[in-house]
């Protein structure tokens, strides 16, 4: 098989492949060199975080009237003490209290929010929402590779870095699959090695042997080894932010330090995801406090550290959080929420057009919700991440990260990333 | 072998319920892990790479004598003889489990043994020793097959000891729910499970109440555990399968933890689910839907898809001759009225010749590494550090849908797997125990190629290449190893070799 095809019959093979694997294929080949862009963070919320309380529309009444015991009380509302009302955005949309860190990057316009955002998928299907979403396709006929795994391939950055694209986790997301190797590490101290420097060295002989072959584990052997190498010296408990804000410490707290760790050693990260699980509240959820606002308040709490940390490199910088759908705008009666659509989109960076809630609003009312009573969706999710590739990722190839889809830009970013 | 007198003398102190000594002579030697060497030399004459790999996928990863086994009575015969778990005897692996006492234990007794007075609750031991018993049956229990059906069916019907009460519940739900029908029917399987506490907690079915649905248990029966996402279900058909579900939980007081039916709390009315007209019949209604659902030919393909992954990998070599495998495997699953083993039959039988490499799973590599070098462990907690740095805790996977199957979402991350090679030939790992002297006594003699490719016989199947075996040993020889370290290293290293993490 290794006899290289004649250009005739390389016609003839592409003719006879089927579409789909057609366009996975050949985006390894039509890579166009350009420097990278901003380094991306992708936070994703798994479990379908309610955007409806995270960004809570208080100038809605249906608003508070679907949702009796989880809405939150409005900025001016006298009842409550001021700690657990919305914090006031524009007038109409709030902030969830427990979001209250994530101020200061706002009023730096900094943090956008798009609101009524999300897929087209109605299966309401945490997997298959997932799966879609990530793979940043509207049906199941799309490349099975991922959104970033295809920005990665198609953007040669003339980057050897093991760290282009990094995932915070046992595990590299869908949206990164595809492309380049990802590196997937639950924590740098994973590569402080057991042994004496002598048992080390005769290890990684013996690793580098092994790891001769061609395929992709081979390579990823190759890259561990390096990554080995590179964050041998790295230690995030000596680790100095420059700020005064403390990332949470929680897995998704401690992984953001680890990301900016990373950025600031220049090792060649330019796409990083991490996820923030536990979204999925049919029960329970709470208002003000409870589970949803815990998890709110260690979003923001690990979001403004990074921003304050990386304030020096936030120009070059965007952050993307986003989750597979929205919650079902009445409250269900375990004082929780079950599966909907329409959810939020928080970006923030130094190239955002922040300080502002972006996407039409399909209101709350009867005849204006969608399916069982959700929130419809005004602003694909492929909008904002298309926007972002082409004017802070130095990619223009839109239509190869998402095929088959025509965005539309918001107007969320400043071109030149 | 045991004698007759011994064995006799073993069952009474068993089923007396006498304090087994572990430490005494007749467990120590029944229970020993110690690799068959001697048969190595008969394998190593003709190794049979195709059982090899074929094992590989019906065990946590082959010891020798299994290879022998197959050997001796073909692989239709050996298979056969795991889908009937209960004739195997598998008494050495039951001594282990002895000290978990927890593991034969009711809710309401869990539940108070984890209620320490004057102290916190202990929200650590039951599921401990529950993934201990995992690792530990992975490991020695002689039904290979059997376990690999346990372990997909707790990914299947997947439930998280993090939530809530699920910590004490899985218990109860791994020994009545999956254990007894792991290789059972399908529609026993399903209806135990509906019932299980574990599952009705995990997925917030005790708040799902009359005027006040909670869709999540609907949802996922028909979505993950039943049809499929594709299955031919709607949006209506979860909503209605919710309201005949409200009043299904879990006693809080008197026997905590225990299933109830609460007629109060369920929604009265008529309800339509999948075309069928529910009569108002209380826990019946569910009960209907269940029946209709586990013999749904949805099912039966959702189930047949899955298993032929689990076992013949993610990327068959031809897509169309695995479509028509699953449908007859579907079709034999019908007709047996929903046997498991059944089906399984048609995917072993008739597909392994189809099977693609798979990228281990972290139990999966963790203990085909303990099971071909004849390992010993107590399966306790330094070691389940290990396979939770690998991703995969026993247990642990919060979402319904189980931990991934596929070899892509296991590949991003290599060095916690380098890292366990090292630190189990290093000793590094307290309560797992690697004899090494023993492994590498029939190495003294050998040249360093032998040694080699003696234990890549054992670990890998085959010797290694030529040429690969050449520039290891002139790396590890370049890096300063010594004749002496030699089995340590290239054992480190055949564990840690791409080779070893496919099955």
């Amino acid at each position: 098989m290794s006899t290289p095809l004649s250009r005739r019959s390389f016609l003839q093979t592409l003719a006879a492949l089927p579409a789909s694997r057609l366009a996975s294929r050949l985006s390894f080949t039509t890579s166009r060199a350009s420097p990278a862009g901003d380094t991306l963070v992708v936070v994703f919320l798994r479990g379908a975080a309610d955007g409806l309380n995270l960004a809570p529309p208080y100038g809605e009444p249906d608003y508070y009237n679907l949702r009796p015991t989880l809405g939150i009380p409005s900025p001016g509302d006298p009842q409550a003490s001021p700690a657990e009302r919305a914090i006031d955005l524009d007038g109409f949309f709030g902030l969830h209290p427990a979001l209250a860190p994530l101020l200061l990057a706002w009023q730096d316009q900094r943090l956008a929010i798009v609101q009524a955002c999300g897929a087209p998928d109605e299966s309401r299907s945490h997997f298959k929402a997932q799966e879609l979403m990530e793979r940043g396709v509207s049906d199941e006929s799309g490349p099975a590779s991922g959104w970033l795994g295809r920005h990665l391939a198609s953007l040669d950055t003339g980057s050897a870095s093991p760290l282009r694209a990094l995932a915070l986790g046992e595990r590299p997301p869908r949206s990164l699959s595809g492309g380049i190797p990802v590196a997937a590490l639950h924590s740098i101290t994973d590569f402080h090695y057991l042994g004496d420097s002598q048992s080390l060295a005769q290890l990684r002989a013996a690793l580098a042997a092994l790891y001769t072959g061609p395929g992709a584990l081979c390579q990823l052997g190759r890259d561990t080894l390096d990554l080995l190498h590179t964050l041998q010296g790295l230690d995030p408990a000596s680790y100095q932010p420059e700020t005064s804000l403390v990332y949470p410490d929680t897995r998704f707290g401690q992984g953001l330090k680890q990301i900016a760790m990373l950025i600031k050693t220049e090792a060649g990260l330019e796409t990083a995801a991490i996820d923030l699980d536990g979204w999925d509240t049919h029960f329970a959820q709470g208002s003000v406090s409870g589970v949803f606002a815990r998890l709110a308040g260690e979003l923001a709490a690990g979001l403004a550290a990074f921003y304050a940390d990386l304030h020096r490199q936030m120009s070059r910088l965007s952050i993307v959080v986003m989750s597979e759908f929205g919650r079902r705008a009445r409250e269900n009666g375990s004082l929780g929420t079950d599966h909907g659509h329409g959810g939020v989109m928080l970006v923030m960076g130094g190239g955002v057009l922040g300080g502002k809630v972006y996407g039409d609003w399909p209101g709350l009312g009867q005849g204006q919700l969608v399916g069982p009573g959700d929130l419809a969706v005004t602003t694909d999710y492929r909008d904002v991440l298309a926007e972002l590739c082409a004017k802070r990722l130095n990619n223009p190839a839109v239509s190869e990260i998402f095929p088959a889809y025509q965005p539309t830009f918001p107007g969320i970013f400043v071109s030149g990333g | 072998m045991l004698s007759r007198r011994q064995f006799l003398h073993l069952s009474a102190l068993l089923a007396g319920g006498a304090a087994l000594q572990a430490c005494s002579p007749l467990v120590r030697r029944l229970a020993d892990p110690a690799l068959p060497l001697e048969q190595l030399g008969e394998l190593a004459a003709s190794p049979s790479p195709a059982h090899f790999q074929a094992l590989n996928r019906l065990t946590f990863g082959p010891r020798p004598e299994e290879r022998l086994r197959v050997k001796q009575i073909g692989l239709p015969a050996w298979i056969e003889e795991q889908l009937a778990p209960e004739a195997l005897d598998d008494l050495p692996c039951q001594l282990r489990l002895r000290a978990l006492d927890t593991l034969a234990l009711e809710a309401s007794d869990l539940a108070d043994r984890s209620d320490k007075l004057f102290d916190n609750l202990d929200r650590q031991t039951v599921p401990g020793e529950l993934r201990q018993a995992a690792l530990i049956r992975q490991v020695y229990s002689r039904r290979q097959l059997y376990e690999l059906m346990v372990d997909f069916w707790s990914d299947h019907f997947n439930i998280s000891v993090d939530k809530g009460d699920c910590f004490f519940l899985k218990t109860v739900d791994d020994r009545q729910v999956i254990r007894p029908h792991a290789l059972g029917n399908f529609g026993d399987l399903l209806w135990a499970s509906a019932h299980s506490p574990a599952m009705l907690h995990y997925l917030d079915n005790q708040a799902n109440q009359r005027g006040a649905p909670n869709e999540n248990y609907a949802r996922e029966i028909m979505e993950l555990h039943t049809l499929g996402v594709d299955g031919g279900y709607s949006q209506q058909d979860v909503m209605e399968l919710a309201r005949c579900l409200t009043g299904w939980t879990i006693k809080d007081h008197f026997w905590r933890g225990e299933f109830v039916f609460k007629p109060a709390l369920h929604d009265p009315g008529s309800k339509k689910v999948l075309g069928m007209e529910i009569m108002p019949t209380g826990q019946g209604e569910v009960e209907q839907v269940i029946e209709a659902l586990a013999r749904h030919p949805s099912t039966a393909l959702h189930l047949a898809r899955k298993l032929s992954r689990r076992f013949l990998g993610d990327e068959p070599t031809s897509v169309s001759s695995n479509q028509e495998l699953t449908q007859r495997a579907a079709r034999a699953f019908l007709d047996s009225h929903g046997q498991i083993a059944a089906l399984l039959r048609v995917i072993l039988l008739d597909g392994l010749a189809q099977a693609q490499p798979t990228f281990k799973r972290p139990n999966h590599f963790i203990c085909s590494a303990l099971r071909m070098l004849g390992a010993d462990t107590d399966g306790s907690q330094p070691l389940q550090e290990h396979l939770a740095s690998m991703g995969q805790s026993y247990f642990s996977w919060p979402t319904p849908d189980g931990y991934p199957d596929s070899s892509s979402a296991w590949m991003g991350n290599l060095m916690p797997r380098w890292r366990f090679a090292f630190a189990l030939v290093n000793g590094g790992i307290k309560g797992t125990r690697l004899d090494l002297q023993s492994l590498a006594a029939p190495l003294q003699d050998l040249l360093p190629a032998a040694q080699a490719d003696w234990l890549s016989l054992l670990l890998l199947g085959h010797p290694l290449e030529a040429a690969c075996r050449t520039q290891l040993l002139a790396s590890l020889q370049a890096a300063g190893a010594q004749q002496d370290d030699l089995p340590a290293l290239l054992t480190v290293g055949l564990l840690s070799s791409p080779d070893f993490q496919w099955r």
